[in-house]
């Protein structure tokens, strides 16, 4: 079977259409909701914590806040990790 | 996660309650022999944000229990009538010592579904680190 190189050209740029990036894809925005969500919770668990400090908040804020605070934590630190780990993963991918 | 942070933001709110009314009924057994004194019960509603509820539970206002006070017999106190009576409290503390397990019953079921909460969501992570 003989495969012509106009035609070969051909196919490749249509599957470049398809493997392009799209100019508006959610990945950036849900990052940067994440992100912010992320930081709010630990900023909520900083304030709650001063305020108990001072004497403005009662331990069950205090509790509650700080275990919002450590399960977000977690949930970053568990996510970086994976991310992390797939990024080497790719990495020592012999090309 | 969602789900569990606002998990943890009721069973906390549930527990605040709590520790509001174990609070009230240590007035009322600190008063019962306070002449005049009428027994306080905590009321609870469920918190509304914006016209919505939000799952959350709060003390509302204090009841003042309206049954009638105890009439002690003890002539020689300041407050005695001519008939040697005067008013006590409306304390019952069999009732307060009853409303106080409640209370911690329910405090420690708001604190269990708090830790649960808590588990769920660390053994949900603990399957992306292995």
């Amino acid at each position: 079977m003989e495969i012509r190189t106009s035609v070969a050209a051909q196919q490749y740029a249509a599957t470049r259409l398809a493997t392009s990036p799209k100019a508006e894809s959610g990945g950036t925005s849900g990052l940067t909701k994440l992100a912010s969500d992320f930081a709010a919770t630990l900023q909520a668990g900083e304030t709650t914590a001063k305020a108990a400090m001072t004497g403005n908040a009662d331990p069950h804020s205090l509790v509650m806040a700080l275990a919002q605070t450590e399960l977000a934590v977690e949930t970053a630190v568990t996510v970086r990790d994976k991310v992390v780990e797939a990024y080497q993963e790719i990495l020592r991918m012999p090309v | 996660m969602g789900n569990f942070l606002t998990t943890l933001a009721i069973s906390a709110s549930g527990m605040k309650a709590q520790a509001g009314r174990i609070r009230h009924l240590s007035e009322n057994i600190a008063n019962a022999d306070t002449p005049g004194y009428h027994r306080k019960s905590t009321t609870f509603e469920a918190d509304m944000l914006r016209g919505r509820e939000t799952g959350m539970v709060r003390a509302g206002p204090v009841n003042l229990d309206q049954r009638t006070l105890t009439r002690i017999y003890e002539p020689g106190h300041p407050l005695a009538d001519d008939s040697g009576h005067y008013d006590g409290s409306n304390v019952d503390l069999v009732v307060e010592i009853a409303d106080a397990r409640e209370a911690q019953r329910s405090y420690e079921a708001n604190l269990k579904m708090f830790d649960q909460a808590r588990q769920m969501s660390q053994s949900l992570l603990e399957i992306l680190r292995r």
